[in-house]
């Protein structure tokens, strides 16, 4: 064989037999062809579409478009929360190591944030970190200025990324009702029961890019992000501010716990300013103590005190069983079945009117009164007034208060009742209470958001879905409006100062003692309150104020009115509404 | 192929015959046209560099395109940024408490009941009030409660005199200046 191959091996040489050479060239290129069929069986057979993948992520570019949180605004269209375009500042600690005391003090003095800690971020707080915070939430420009400076310095290793800011400009102006945004999502308030609405939903653009600028034919696809939704609420920010400021100043001079106070429009039960004091600082929430994070107006209950006798004789009148004028014989002391009721001041025995009873704030009077209604009567129509169930103004965690139901109610808890005593409410249903007596004797649902708005639960809130239920008859708000302005006059009531000047002013005062969570039992301090409105025959706003556990010694008349008639007159003069040219009311009140 | 057959063929097809005839083919002289080749080469390549050439041209000029909209955009970014910048300090300088704070020092008290003026005839409806500097509103509220991680309460280290060394005295001080910042 070696010998014929060798014979056979010198005549191919010479004249080349095509036979071999077939042969040889055929089974080369089947190996070759057989490579090409495994690898086409590779690329095509096994995961064909990582390599699409990996063959389409050459050079394309996918960034996420961030969508702006929609505003929340106050009744005249003024942000009272509002979203900018904002970075995050980013540093590469294995660029920035070397120089990162140059960077630091370039950073530091740029975005008014702590050298210490950037210099931490820039050497990398762990061992191999390719990515550290510097700072987050800076706006846009302020971030590219930074950048544009480290640049032309020349220090490298610091990115931008995209990280709305969400600004209150008016620091704690609303801050309990608006709530707070943590570092992604919103935690509290307005912020939180609206997100839905507020959040939108973020998009994407895909593009081709090369040497930093898009590909005209390349990939080329955008799914714009949709924008949250503004929220208008019915708050107006100036009155929302004095009306803090106020109540911030009674809660200072009486050393007091805590406070509300609420400007309410007649007519349409839109809640203007809703004030909650201790407040905090919406863009600083974490510097305030978490109990003060909500809406105390909303969330805690209290007993309401004498400011709840309107209701109760607003009744009586409604239902036929008292007049204005009708005479009433007041002793010292009633004695009922387990307790004696007594009055704020001592008197023997008095000859007052219904109109007297209601200036002078007497508990036996109106229990004397109320003795014509069965329980029955009396809760139907406080739960009519809307106490005893939620308001539904889209505020979180609301409490309904406590407000016994008429069938179990004993005669002993209803005495009390009727001034105002063993019954909880919140500040707004107390609001919409009085608020129902200014408007005719038709309860207008409150509402603290213009139009309609879901809330987290699925609530339909806003002014869209108030309701509008008569309480009791137009002449019996219109008479006990005329009893309530007597409470405010020199010499018949007890709340002078109460009165803005120049305006017929109603309201009625209320102090009332507190329950201690603990022990559940009287701790001996009060809640003092006012409500009332005015103009009184034409009434235009109500307010109320609520002071919670004052350490000054006084009731609602001098703690509560003051305020009351400040706030009152702020809102007349802000809103254009001149004194009414009506008679003060003459109604007796001793006789 | 003897005569017997050769004499059936003549004999048979003879009714097809002139068909037959007709349908023999012959080559037929080729036409030659002879058109000239250079305008339509001509033709053809000046339509092959003008498409390439206006290819290119349109690429460049939307690579061109594409440049300058990438600039413009982020012209836009960064005017809509600035925008919204202002924007807040807008609002910023908009803050009641500001607006309030200058007007107080220029001043200014709110007034404690509101007085109108009808502008025909001039006269004041309301209670002229004057504002005093009771009437002075507190701008400044008191600062938000903490919470207790932020202000912790003091610690206090209680000494017992009697059984304190000398030297070990001024430890407490210290202790004490510090919680006390």
């Amino acid at each position: 064989m070696p010998a014929a191959n060798r014979t056979a091996s010198r005549t191919t040489a010479r004249r080349g037999s095509p036979q071999l050479r077939l042969r040889v060239g055929l089974i080369l290129i089947a190996m070759v062809l057989s490579f090409f069929g495994a690898r086409l069986v590779q690329l095509q057979g096994i995961d064909p579409k990582s390599y699409a993948a990996m063959a389409a992520a050459e050079g394309v570019q996918q960034v996420v478009l961030p969508a702006e949180r929609g505003d929340i605004l106050d009744r005249n269209g003024v942000p009272l929360a509002d979203s900018i375009q904002g970075k995050m500042v980013i540093a590469d600690p294995v660029m920035t190591a070397d120089d990162a005391p140059a960077i630091a003090q370039i950073l530091s003095t740029g975005l008014q944030v702590d050298y210490f800690r950037t210099l931490r971020a820039l050497r990398g707080r762990e061992e191999g970190s390719r990515y550290e915070y510097v700072a987050r939430r800076v706006p846009s420009t302020l971030a590219s200025d930074v950048l544009d400076q480290l640049s032309e310095a020349g220090f490298k290793g610091i990115t931008l990324e995209d990280d709305p800011i969400r600004d209150y400009p008016a620091d704690d102006v609303a801050a309990n009702l608006l709530g707070f945004m943590g570092t992604d999502e919103p935690l509290g308030g307005f912020e939180r029961t609206f997100d839905a609405q507020l959040a939108g939903q973020d998009g994407t653009a895909r593009y081709t890019v090369g040497g930093g600028n898009r590909v005209p034919l390349g990939e080329n696809s955008v799914v714009p992000a949709s924008n949250g939704e503004a929220l208008r609420t019915t708050l107006d920010l100036d009155l929302q501010w004095f009306t803090q400021r106020v109540l911030g100043q009674t809660l200072q001079k009486y050393r007091a716990a805590s406070g509300v106070a609420l400007v309410m429009d007649t007519r349409t039960g839109e809640i203007l300013a809703l004030a909650d004091a201790p407040t905090f600082d919406a863009n600083e929430p974490l510097e305030a103590d978490k109990e003060d994070l909500g809406s105390r107006a909303l969330n805690d209950a209290y007993e309401p005190g004498s400011v709840e006798k309107v209701l109760t004789v607003a009744s009586l009148i409604d239902a036929g069983k008292v007049t204005p004028r009708q005479k009433f014989r007041v002793p010292a002391l009633l004695h009922r079945q387990d307790r004696p009721i007594g009055d704020w001041f001592d008197h023997g025995n008095i000859k007052l009117t219904m109109t007297g009873i209601l200036a002078k704030s007497s508990n036996i009077g109106t229990v004397l009164a109320a003795d014509a209604f069965t329980p029955q009567d009396l809760t139907t129509y406080l739960r009519a007034f809307g106490l005893g169930s939620r308001t539904d103004v889209g505020v979180r965690g609301e409490s309904p208060g406590i407000l016994t139901d008429g069938d179990v109610m004993t005669s002993q808890t209803k005495d009390r009742v009727a001034f105002g005593q063993s019954l909880s409410v919140n500040a707004v249903q107390m609001t919409a209470a009085v608020n129902t007596i200014a408007n005719g004797g038709v309860r207008i649902a409150p509402s603290l958001i213009q139009g309609s708005a879901t809330t987290d639960e699925g609530v339909e809130v806003g002014t869209d879905n108030a309701e509008a239920t008569r309480v009791v008859s137009e002449q019996a708000a219109r008479q006990t409006a005329r009893m309530m302005e007597r409470v405010t006059h020199e010499g018949a009531g007890v709340a002078p100062m109460a009165a803005v000047p120049g305006y017929l002013t109603a309201g009625k005062t209320g102090t009332a003692q507190r329950v201690d969570d603990e022990c559940g039992c009287y701790d001996g301090s009060t809640t003092v309150s006012f409500g009332g409105f005015a103009p009184a025959d034409d009434p235009r706003f109500t307010v109320y104020v609520a002071v919670h556990a004052p350490q000054v010694d006084g009731g609602g008349a001098t703690i509560a009115g003051p305020a009351f008639s400040r706030i009152l007159g702020y809102a007349l003069g802000r809103y254009g509404v001149p004194p009414t040219d009506g008679k003060p009311s003459r109604l007796p009140v001793e006789w | 192929m003897s005569s017997p057959a050769v004499q059936i063929r003549h004999r048979v097809p003879r009714i097809a015959q002139e068909a037959v005839e007709r349908a023999r083919l012959s080559v037929v002289p080729r036409t030659r046209t002879r058109a000239p080749k250079v305008p339509f080469v001509t033709l053809v390549s000046l339509l092959l560099v003008g498409g390439i050439v206006g290819l290119l041209l349109f690429n460049t000029s939307m690579q061109q395109a594409s440049f300058a909209a990438t600039a413009l955009e982020k012209e836009a970014t960064d005017l809509a940024a600035r925008q919204q910048t202002l924007q807040m300090e807008l609002d910023e300088l908009r803050n009641p408490q500001r607006v309030a704070t200058e007007a107080q020092q220029m001043g200014m008290v709110v007034p404690s009941a509101p007085t109108f003026i009808t502008l025909g005839g001039g006269s004041v409806e309301g209670v002229k009030t004057p504002a005093t500097a009771e009437d002075r509103l507190n701008l400044n509220p008191p600062a938000p409660v903490k919470p207790e991680v932020l202000a912790p309460a003091p610690t206090i280290v209680e000494v017992p005199a009697t059984e304190v060394p000398a030297e070990a005295a001024p430890e407490p001080a210290k202790k004490q200046n510090r919680n006390g910042r």
